[in-house]
């Protein structure tokens, strides 16, 4: 079995954040039913022109392993088919604006009415209460919001926006708070209102720096330096747009990269002797090391870097990211087969269990509404004529 | 009555880096009780900047709030006996010890599940336990160029203003808490099936937490289109210089735009009916970006902010650290609790980005000294 067998979530999440949350828990074995409607298909299922795709994907990533059910939750009959799958749920997942699922019928009180014991979850730009939680955000407000823009840039240059990275990263918040959630409702009996807020969750990617502002510090962008390392940074390698990143720590790293480098007596040059006199000098070591770099091939240079003891690692691209044998050795890069068999490359889970099932993808992008015989009829046990007085209404739309 | 989860949970960490901390932390501030088991000169995470005031470590201070230490020398019998007894009335385990060091401190699999069969052993490294890197070094820059973001940062602004610079990580410790966040959803699941299937080993690496949030690229690579930080840039809006700062823009909807359009004071290169289609905004993108910016540059955040949010079109200020630590939102939320930091004070610190039950969570204390050890956790 995979760890969360058993668990099953009503997953009413919609774009990104939310949907890797339950995302990720499904890999880990939890039954998702994902309830959507043709009213308001999900992101993948149209055209998203403003990221270039001009049609539906064939394959979502966040959606994949996902069970899908039609539900119009604008219909007084729809929240109440919801929340029969609530009824027989562990968790019940949304990502709505703050006081949508109220408005739905189908805020916590509503649901705990239903289910005593049920693990809500909602996440939100700024979460559920103060007075901003009425506004919306993407992503890259989210970084703004939470200082993680703000500190990232060049030293002379704009704040930066955090993309997909981080929805993504407040997912994967929001599904370990789940799993607490879940272990707090083994414990004692009784089920919790999670709320997770996505520019919390971006301040808390920096938690240094606000305890350094909360002591008097100002923490500003340092590009790609680090306060306590030089060289580092990401140096130019042979090649159009080919860099590799390399990080020194201690002296001893120092000494190996200088070895490597074989410049006249570097390794012995007092003003590299030691972090402070290295971080002091650390734009003339910049130099140095980029015209090393320079020469050298990304991957060539970063493997010789390893075997002396040096962080390094070529800047990867996409391709060769998907193509790695060490991430596919892991899976954590798998090969998904599209509807027409297809095959093409997915994100696993970022996890390896010693026991139990294999974890992971195992169902592509559902289509709208193909697990409705399972969920409707099996679980629920609605009679076909009552399905069909449901699709009728367009409750079951 | 607490509101944090994992009351009751016993969590000891081995970390010598941020994402083995980060998991450790994000257990702890849940309610696990957690103890760091350091070696005698402490983990060197204590000697991390950025510092707070001479020798007092900011980093340190974050990832080691609410959890107590205890000093373990696993060079030495007594320091592998205190740490077994830990270990013997733990759940999880959390390590960051390089692979092949661990079978002589009796840290590997093997011996730690046949010792302690219930435990949850997370192990949590850059490229992972298993695997060709599994002995590979990294710190957060070659993490994040190893996994997703590395390369594709940075987009907007920055790379319009420096196409030619080397690309641009991702502030702080980005990469390694991935791993961090990965190993405490790790442990939390295994732990889940322990009663099917006893304690197990939990393999994670930092570059598949970083590469499972950049999915996205992955996704793209399959739909036929390599994504580039030049290219990727939104068409328009995006990180916007005011007079006093730096907002961000974004509309993706018909509706958000139209708002900004008035928020702008309906111009007339903004009316050109041409543009209500959303595929020409985007073809026009550079020559919008250069009115909205001509406009945004003589006006203050705020004051755009302010405007913008009421026309639902979202916008949101650049904040800096300071500015966060006095936002209204975050202070009703109580995002900051303060805690006594030894040589340096009381500080307001972040707790957790969670609410349970309607409140934040407590923060228990500070970070500990090294070898502090409670006999109680203070609540």
């Amino acid at each position: 079995m995979k760890p969360l067998s058993g668990i099953r979530i009503a997953d009413f999440t919609v774009h990104n954040a939310g949907p890797f949350c339950t995302h990720l828990l499904s890999q880990l074995g939890a039954e998702v039913v994902k309830i959507e409607s043709a009213m308001r298909p999900d992101a993948f299922r149209k055209p998203h022109p403003v990221y270039g795709r001009m049609g539906p994907a064939t394959f979502d990533q966040v959606a994949s392993t996902k069970l899908s059910v039609r539900i119009n939750l604008k219909k007084p009959d729809g929240a109440e088919l919801a929340k029969k799958i609530v009824r027989i749920s562990d968790v019940a997942a949304e990502s709505f604006r703050p006081k949508v699922m109220d408005r739905l019928g189908l805020g916590y009180d509503a649901l705990k009415a239903v289910k005593d014991d049920i693990v809500m979850l909602s996440v939100s730009s700024s979460g559920q209460s103060g007075p901003d939680s009425h506004f919306a955000g993407y992503a890259p407000l989210f970084g703004a919001w939470g200082g993680l823009g703000e500190l990232t840039g060049y030293e002379d240059g704009p704040p930066v926006e955090i993309r997909h990275v981080m929805d993504h990263t407040v997912g994967m918040n929001a599904a370990t708070a789940v799993v607490a959630a879940l272990h707090h409702r083994r414990a004692t009996g009784r089920g919790s209102y999670v709320d997770v807020a996505a520019r919390e969750v971006a301040a808390s990617l920096i938690g240094e720096a606000l305890l350094l502002a909360a002591a008097g510090g100002e923490p500003k962008r340092i590009g790609n330096a680090h306060p306590g390392m030089a060289p580092h940074g990401v140096y130019p390698a042979k090649g159009e747009d080919r860099w590799i990143s390399i990080a020194v720590r201690t002296d001893a790293e120092w000494q190996a990269l200088a070895g490597l480098i074989s410049h006249n007596g570097l390794a012995e040059e007092q003003r590299f002797a030691n972090v402070a006199s290295r971080l002091a000098n650390a734009a003339e070591l910049d130099r140095i090391v980029g015209d090393w770099t320079a020469t050298k091939d990304a991957n060539e240079a970063a493997e010789q870097l390893q075997a002396a003891g040096v962080a390094a690692h070529a800047s990867w691209t996409t391709p060769e990211i998907a193509a790695d044998p060490h991430l596919h050795a892991r899976k954590a890069i798998v090969d998904v087969a599209e509807p027409d068999g297809t095959i093409r490359a997915a994100v696993g889970v970022p996890m390896r269990l010693s026991k139990g099932e294999e974890i992971g993808i195992h169902r592509g992008t559902p289509k709208l509404g193909e697990h409705e015989d399972y969920v409707y009829g099996e679980l629920l046990g609605l009679t076909k004529a009552e399905r069909q007085a449901l699709e009728d209404t367009e409750v079951i739309y | 009555m607490s509101n944090a989860p994992l009351t009751g949970l016993r969590v000891v960490a081995r970390a010598s880096g941020v994402a083995a901390a980060y998991a450790a932390r994000l257990l702890g501030t849940m309610g696990a009780e957690l103890t760091l088991a350091e070696p005698p000169q402490g983990t060197p995470l204590r000697r991390e900047p950025p510092f707070l005031t001479d020798g007092v470590s900011a980093l340190f201070a974050y990832l080691a709030a609410g959890a107590r230490s205890r000093v373990c020398d696993l060079q030495g019998e007594d320091g592998r006996a205190t740490l077994a007894a830990l270990l013997s009335e733990a759940d999880i385990f959390i390590d960051d010890t390089p692979v092949v060091e661990r079978a002589a401190l009796g840290l590997d699999e093997a011996s730690l599940a046949a010792k302690h069969p219930d435990l949850v052993h997370v192990s949590v490294l850059p490229f992972g336990a298993y695997g060709p890197k599994a002995d590979w070094k990294a710190e957060d820059i070659n993490v994040q160029h190893s996994s997703s973001e590395g390369n594709l940062l940075p987009n907007g602004l920055a790379v319009e203003m420096f196409p030619d610079r080397p690309p641009l990580k991702i502030y702080g410790h980005f990469g390694e808490m991935q791993g961090g966040i990965a190993a405490a959803l790790g442990a939390l699941s295994a732990l889940w099936a322990r009663d099917e299937v006893g304690g197990q080993f939990v393999d994670i690496a930092s570059q598949d937490a970083g590469l499972a949030v950049g999915a996205f690229a992955i996704q793209r690579l399959g739909d036929g289109s390599i994504e580039h930080r030049v290219e990727r840039s939104f068409r328009y809006g995006g990180v916007i210089p005011c007079a006093d700062g730096y907002l961000e823009m974004l509309t993706l909807e018909q509706r958000q735009w139209e708002g900004l359009v008035k928020l702008l004071g309906e111009p007339e290169w903004a009316l050109d009916p041409a543009l209500e289609d959303s595929l020409e905004r985007s073809r026009r993108g550079p020559e919008l970006n250069r009115h909205i910016r001509e406009w945004a540059l003589t006006r203050n955040v705020d004051e755009i902010v302010e405007a913008g949010q009421k026309l639902s079109v979202p916008l949101a200020r650049y904040k800096t650290p300071a500015e966060i630590l006095r936002d209204p939102q975050e202070r009703h939320r109580g995002l900051f609790q303060p805690v006594e930091v030894d040589g340096a004070g009381m500080l307001d610190m972040l707790v957790s980005p969670f609410h349970f039950d309607g409140k934040p969570l407590p923060l228990r204390s500070g970070p500990p000294a090294l070898g502090e050890y409670r006999s109680k956790v203070e609540a």
